[in-house]
């Protein structure tokens, strides 16, 4: 065999190699990937979709609805909140799903806008989380309330008593940042859902027809529609980013307005958008890795590749997640305030210290031990735990933050202990709202926005440099 | 109509009521306890709920220990209410203007029909003498004939706390006005106040140089709780004699 | 009288013009005089905006503080001090501010019942919270209960009925005692829970046997430069804690003089001890012993001869058996030799076998400072302005013979009015049980109490604010006050007052009872009593005629007299007295001394009220139970922790509650507050709780009171804390105990 013969050789076999690695550099004809997507949605449901979908419809109208129904005609006497205690895990729950639904925007938007090129099959998942995470965040926040039915009064609305709402409260601004982060990740997952509508319209009949016809906007994938289409996608995508990190951080003002031992610290802004980004990424690859193991077609879509770019991304994250914690303890520390010593030698050394240190294991030694390694790193259901555990880790830093710290104020005479009642099942209903919306809106939507894939791999090509296969990419837009 | 260059948000430094409580006097006999419960409709909680941190009292009593037996000691008594500060924290943290400063009586007021729950007042209130309604704790017949007429009745999910029994205020006020003259000092007092076998707790306009509880509060070694927050509590303390 | 009697007509009677701007009113809305107007037609007194506040006086506990209560509409709103009464100044405490919660309760008893002894005057389960009014209904007219009444009089020979009535009122009293001088029957017998725990009986006979007249002490306390107090509980319910309150503001308040200094001797800290610049724990029974050491101490400091009273003690011997230093002593005794110390005899140190010789030794103290009917001093109380005599309530051994009366049937019928015996007397002194052997037991009860359950009849009388009467002040006060108590609201329910039943049923059982008591009603019985006083110069006020004082009497909250009339009690001869350092026998083989005290916010009667069961105790911001005070080391060596269940158990019964580590109690004592533990009383306060009452042997001193201190007690550990169940505590034990807060490093 001459060199040249086995160069060749070599040169097929790592152009195979690439291809069965890159998504984008293993094209498929399109009309077979539209297929794909469509068959993936359209399949019936399993009997053991159905299974798992009453058993979540059932725990959400249990634990979500029906005990929220004891909740506000019991009062929150029913929650496990009380003096000092009077925030508990309906608030932990209500930062825990905004800080999920930042990873949704955040891969879709910054990758974007950067044009990381592996982000295109898992935008649209990503973006669903934002919507769905949100959902829960609002429910949380409004068991949160004592008298939930007067929620419209934190809006302002016009009425004859000038009353409006108090801007200087940190929970009014959270309530103006929630909405507009609400109204614009909505916006931005429906923008790029358009011509994949259209092409589910084109592609199906009967009530989805209409549907999808409604949703598509009528649009016919003409020249003008897409720049009109890539423009507004533009302007989200660079708008979505500073709202995303002012969400976080005005969330964190909550608690770093506020003159308690603990909370009162000027770290928490950027610490709070780190930790969001840290349990939003770990989501979004367990959200990836039930995806691809639950539905037709889409190993295709959703390779290692993905895993892996998204697993150094966490660890990166994991990393600033670190320094931010520690930066915020030892400014804290340092202060030398006395109840904030004492708080921060509760949350080691008090009767729930092993929950502080769970939190560091799960979002700092396990990622670090794991996702360093590129072929762990790959290996979806190894990421996905990681990112689960990560997201129990995240849960228990937001308890440390708020029942853990609040226990421990300036009137040592009145500390106590939070123990939860109802919160319980219905923060567990908002998971099972959560995973059931998904569940839905597989059935009803295309998880892979086909169109961008496809745009992708058009702008993939293997060019030949003598005797050298190389990849390029080109400029589309 | 009020323009929003007239809503202040906290009247800084100076008062118009305020307390002076001589802890060397108090004997923690609950009788302020008492009182303030029967004058302002406070709700009774049972005995898990009070065991649980969610007794409704506007004001309690704190005592810690100090030393081991037998040369133990209990610090002195100290009635803890709502220190009605000056630049309060509970007051900029409600997204409903639930809690105002009162411009008129430099009170911090909780306006329990704009309430709605948010409970964020009691967070930020450094000395967490906030009292939630958890429950609607409701008074069996016919308890409720001695509900106070000019207190509201409190109902679930609406935060409350001292208010210097501002209807007494009110009163006092009317009574003067309709005699064409100036509250007295000393004319009227606080539930609290006024039970108070020991005379711990005076009461008065701490913007008049000469109303007892100024001059009280001018005997020098008196303290404020966490005044280094910057609340401008109107309560003074007095720990020993 | 009719009922169609308006009030207006009563005013004209009375002779005092309705001014609307006077605060106090002459005359509440009693039920005779008045009847309810709808809305629509209220009385003129009842301009809307308006309150009417009327004086009358408290009946929580027997000192009598003057009370105002702010009406509204009819309704009684707000209890405050009565500010021209010379007892409180217009202070009042916890348990008179609840006052209300007694008025509307919601397990009052609503109308005259005939009763099978041991049922249920209302449901066993009542949600606290809720509007399930169970009570059980009257089942007769007043018109029968009268009937009732009268044949219980007619029908049995005078000395086989038997009144035995509370510490308040007196103007019951009065006609009891009238009706009984008239017609043989047994004279009335007063008993309370609190005369038992203050050792009343001791205090005088101790005050009889020093200075040679019985009487009541009065003790200067705001006046004092240091005060000794042994086991005396004067800021919790002692004699007359508003006033003895009043008394420790002054000693302490630094205006005029130096701060007063004060020392506390006891078992386990009171709340009083709390406030204490020294406390000093002593063993029980010691307080005697002590206090004669400190005395002869004192003498040798001060040199010259040792006194006779004094010199029979051993210092370095009594430091020794009564556990403390006799550094300590000598210390104290530095401090007393330099200063005029006030010494008080508490309730605590003379419920013992030996609490006459420790009243003594202790009162003898008073006399190193020479301080009797000097300002800050010893007095004897003023007696009442129509007193002649001093008159105690029953000491504990008097009310076993009674009890032993009633069990071997010489007493058939029994009148109970204003306390629960079956509760606040010792079960060991067999009350409950004796009742059983009396044929006819009658109850005036206002709340369907534990004695009350075990009556033929319940006929209740007017809650204390519905209510005529008077008090006479006992102690408290330098003036002789007689305080007056008129209905402050309408009768809630269908209850009638007592006077008027027994003076309606002595009029049917005619003969010497009906010109016994030859009233109309009570409020004639009251005029009678209270216009003898018209004729007595320098009182608050003056009067034209019986009408016009007897609306003034109301209108004030009582008569007082304007002159100090404390009584000078002659202690020359303490110091050569002979007094004897004995020390207390104790019954009962366990290791621990039993201490029960009586609980400062609920005392014998108020766990009826809900708002005092919320009160947190002053010393362990307890609320709603009962509690067992162990000492931490103590409960350490036994493996108890707190909210642990434990029991005590006596030569006589047990008592099993939660643990509290209390921090300031002797190793080997264990504490239990009384005033929980009721078999009935009303949902707030049934089966709340345990009763250390219970644990209490019929022994008793010299002076014939209870000595409730002289147990000994086995604490045994029932079972450990279950997490979330427990005392429910005010304090937070993290941050006062530091409990779960880590090791600090």
């Amino acid at each position: 065999m001459s060199d040249l013969k086995q160069h060749k050789d070599a040169a097929k076999s790592h152009e195979e190699h690439l291809r069965e690695k890159h998504l984008m550099l293993d094209p498929l004809p399109r009309g077979k990937m539209n297929e794909m997507v469509m068959e993936a949605m359209m399949a019936p449901p399993t009997w053991k979709w159905w299974l798992v979908f009453t058993l979540l419809a059932g725990f959400v109208v249990w634990g979500l609805f029906y005990k929220w129904g004891v909740l506000i005609t019991k009062g929150q006497g029913e929650a496990g909140v009380m003096r000092p205690d009077y925030w508990g895990i309906f608030l932990v729950n209500t930062v825990f799903w905004i800080g999920i639904s930042h990873a949704g925007t955040f891969i879709s938007a910054i990758l974007r806008v950067f044009r990381s090129e592996f982000r295109r099959p898992f935008t649209r998942a990503a973006e669903l989380m934002t919507t769905f995470g949100l959902v829960q965040a609002g429910f949380s926040i409004f068991m949160h309330m004592g008298r939930v039915w007067l929620a419209y009064w934190l809006m302002p609305y016009p009425n004859q008593r000038m009353l409006w709402p108090n801007l200087h409260s940190p929970l009014t601004w959270d309530l103006l940042a929630i909405t507009t982060y609400v109204l614009g990740s909505t916006m931005y997952l429906f923008l790029p859902l358009i011509p994949d509508m259209a092409m589910a319209r084109d592609r199906s009949t009967g009530w989805r027809k209409t549907f999808y016809k409604i949703l598509a906007l009528g649009f016919r994938g003409t020249e003008g529609e897409w720049t009109h289409l890539r423009n507004a996608m533009n302007i989200f995508a660079f708008a979505i980013i500073p709202v995303m990190f002012s969400v976080h951080t005005i969330v964190s003002w909550d608690f770093a307005a506020a003159t308690r031992p603990g909370w009162n610290s000027t770290i928490f802004g950027p610490y709070f958008v780190i930790g969001a980004l840290h349990s939003g990424m770990g989501a979004a690859i367990a959200v990836l890795a039930v995806i691809r193991g639950t539905m037709k077609n889409m190993k295709y879509f959703i390779r290692p590749e993905h895993f892996d770019a998204v697993g150094k991304l966490m660890l990166i994250i994991s990393m600033g997640w670190t320094y931010f914690f520690f930066n915020d303890y030892m400014v804290q520390w340092y202060g030398g305030d006395k109840w904030t010593r004492q708080l921060l030698h509760f949350h080691e050394a008090g009767p729930l210290g092993w929950l502080w240190f769970v939190m560091l294991i799960s979002n700092i030694a396990i990622p670090w031990a794991i996702l360093w390694n590129q072929k762990w790193r790959s290996t979806p259901w190894l990421v996905a735990t990681v990112g689960i555990i990560i997201n129990v880790g995240m849960w228990i830093e937001r308890y440390v933050i708020i029942p853990i710290s609040v226990t421990i104020n300036r009137m040592p005479f009145t500390w106590r202990m939070y123990t939860p009642g109802i919160e319980i099942p219905m923060g567990l209903g908002t998971v099972a709202l959560f995973i059931l919306l998904y569940m839905i809106a597989s059935k009803l939507i295309p998880l892979i926005p086909v169109w961008e894939v496809q745009e992708g791999q058009m702008a993939h090509a293997f060019k030949k440099f003598g005797r050298e296969t190389v990849v390029t990419v080109s400029e589309l837009e | 109509m009020i323009r929003p260059e007239e809503i202040k948000m906290s009247e800084e430094e100076t008062g118009k009521w305020g307390m002076v409580i001589n802890q060397d006097l108090c004997t923690g006999c609950q009788a302020c306890v008492a009182a303030c419960a029967m004058e302002n409709n406070i709700s009774f909680v049972g005995e898990v709920d009070s065991g649980y941190g969610r007794s409704m009292h506007w004001i309690r009593i704190e005592r810690f220990w100090e030393g081991e037996y037998p040369e133990v000691k209990m610090t002195p008594q100290q009635p803890m209410l709502c220190q009605q500060c000056g630049h309060a924290n509970c007051e900029p943290v409600c997204p409903a203007y639930a809690t105002v400063h009162s411009q008129a009586e430099k009170l911090n007021l909780q306006v329990y029909n704009r309430c709605v729950g948010t409970r964020y007042c009691a967070n930020n209130c450094p000395y967490q003498v906030r009292a939630f309604n958890w429950r609607d704790y409701k008074r069996p017949e016919p308890l409720p004939n001695q509900l106070n007429p000019d207190v509201t009745v409190r109902r679930m999910g609406v935060m409350e706390k001292c208010t210097f029994c501002i209807q007494r205020i009110h009163k006092a006020q009317d009574v003067a006005k309709s005699e064409g003259r100036e509250v007295y000092d000393g004319e009227f007092t606080t539930a609290c106040a006024q039970a108070c076998p020991a005379n711990a707790i005076v009461f008065g306009r701490v913007d008049h140089p000469e109303s007892l509880v100024s001059q009280l509060a001018r005997k020098g070694h008196g303290i404020k709780h966490l005044e280094e927050l910057g609340t401008y509590p109107q309560i003074t303390y007095f720990k020993e004699g | 009288m009719s009922e169609q009697f308006s009030r207006r007509d009563f005013l004209k009677l009375a002779g005092v013009g309705a001014a609307t701007t006077a605060i106090l009113t002459g005359c509440g809305p009693a039920s005779r005089y008045v009847k309810r107007e709808p809305y629509q037609q209220m009385p003129e007194y009842n301009s809307v905006g308006q309150s009417t506040y009327y004086a009358t006086t408290c009946r929580e506990c027997a000192a009598g503080c003057g009370l105002v209560v702010r009406t509204y509409q009819g309704r009684a709103l707000k209890v405050e001090g009565n500010a021209s009464h010379p007892l409180n100044l217009g202070k009042t405490c916890a348990r008179g501010q609840a006052t209300l919660q007694g008025l509307y309760n919601p397990n009052r008893i609503q109308g005259p019942i005939k009763h099978v002894r041991g049922d249920r005057l209302y449901d066993s389960f009542s949600n606290p919270f809720l509007d399930d009014i169970n009570n059980a209904p009257a089942n007769m007219t007043w018109d029968e209960a009268i009937q009732v009444v009268a044949d219980a009089l007619k029908n049995y020979k005078p000395n086989e009925i038997a009144f035995l009535m509370g510490m308040a009122p007196d103007h019951l009293f009065d006609l009891v005692t009238d009706l009984a001088k008239a017609t043989g029957m047994n004279a009335p017998l007063r008993f309370g829970a609190l005369s038992m725990f203050e050792a009343r009986a001791t205090l005088s006979k101790a005050v009889e046997n020093l200075f040679g007249q019985p009487g009541l002490p009065f003790f200067d306390v705001g006046a004092a430069q240091t005060v000794f107090s042994f086991g005396a509980n004067f800021l919790e319910t002692w004699l007359s804690p508003v006033s003895y309150t009043r008394g420790f503001a002054g000693l302490r308040e630094a205006e005029t003089k130096m701060r007063g200094k004060f020392v506390q001797f006891e078992t386990r800290m009171s709340s009083t001890g709390a406030k204490a610049d020294h406390w000093v724990p002593l063993r029980p029974g010691t307080e005697g012993l002590v206090a004669l050491a400190i005395g002869k101490l004192v003498s040798e400091m001060r040199g010259g001869a040792i006194p006779r009273a004094f010199s029979g003690v051993n210092p370095a011997e009594a430091a020794e058996t009564a556990g403390v230093e006799l550094v300590a002593l000598e210390n104290l005794a530095g401090m007393f030799a330099t200063s005029n110390v006030l010494a008080i005899p508490g309730g605590a140190a003379l419920g013992q076998s030996n609490g006459l010789e420790i009243a003594e030794a202790i009162l003898a103290l008073n006399a190193l400072s020479d301080n009797f009917g000097q300002p800050g001093g010893v007095y004897l109380s003023p007696l009442a302005p129509d007193q002649t005599e001093y008159s105690r309530p029953a000491s504990a051994e008097e009310m076993r013979t009674f009890v032993e009366k009633m069990a071997g049937g010489a007493i058939k019928v029994l009148f109970v009015h204003g306390v629960n015996p079956v509760f606040e007397l010792p079960k060991s002194l067999g009350f409950e049980v004796a009742l059983t052997s009396v044929e006819q037991v009658i109850s005036f009860a206002t709340f369907p109490d534990d004695t009350a359950t075990g009556a033929d009849y319940v006929f209740p009388d007017h809650h204390s604010f519905e209510s005529w009467g008077y008090q006479r002040i006992a102690t408290g006060t330098s003036q002789p006050v007689l305080s007056g108590a008129q209905p402050v609201v309408t009768p809630f329910f269908d209850t009638r007052s007592t006077a008027d039943v027994l003076i309606a049923a002595a009029g049917l059982a005619g003969g010497k009872f009906a010109s016994a008591l030859p009233f109309a009603d009570e409020v004639e019985f009251l005029q009678a009593k209270v216009g003898a006083l018209l004729s007595q110069a320098g009182g608050s006020f003056d009067a034209p005629d019986a009408a016009t004082f007897m609306a003034y009497f109301q209108q004030y909250g009582g008569w007082f007299r304007n002159a100090d009339a404390r009584i000078t009690p002659d202690g020359s001869g303490v110091l050569n007295s002979n007094l004897s350092g004995s020390v207390a026998e104790f019954s009962g083989e366990g290791e621990f001394f039993l201490v029960p005290f009586v609980s400062p916010t609920l005392a014998e009667a108020g766990a009826n009220k809900p708002w005092l069961q919320e009160l947190p105790d002053p010393t362990t911001t307890v609320m709603w139970n009962t509690w067992i005070e162990i000492n931490p080391e103590t409960a350490h060596e036994l493996g108890i922790e707190n909210d642990d269940v434990v029991k005590v158990v006596s030569e006589l019964g047990e008592v099993q509650a939660y643990a509290y580590l209390y921090p300031a109690i002797r190793p080997d004592a264990v504490a239990i507050p009384f005033g929980q533990g009721h078999k009935a009383y009303g949902r707030y306060a049934e089966s709340r709780g345990a009763n250390p009452a219970d644990l209490l042997a019929a022994h008793f001193n010299k002076a014939g009171d209870l000595a409730f201190g002289g147990m000994k007690v086995k604490l045994e550990k029932v079972s450990s804390a279950e997490r979330g169940v427990g005392l429910s505590r005010m304090e937070s034990r993290m941050g006062v105990y530091g409990e779960s807060m880590g090791e600090e490093h």
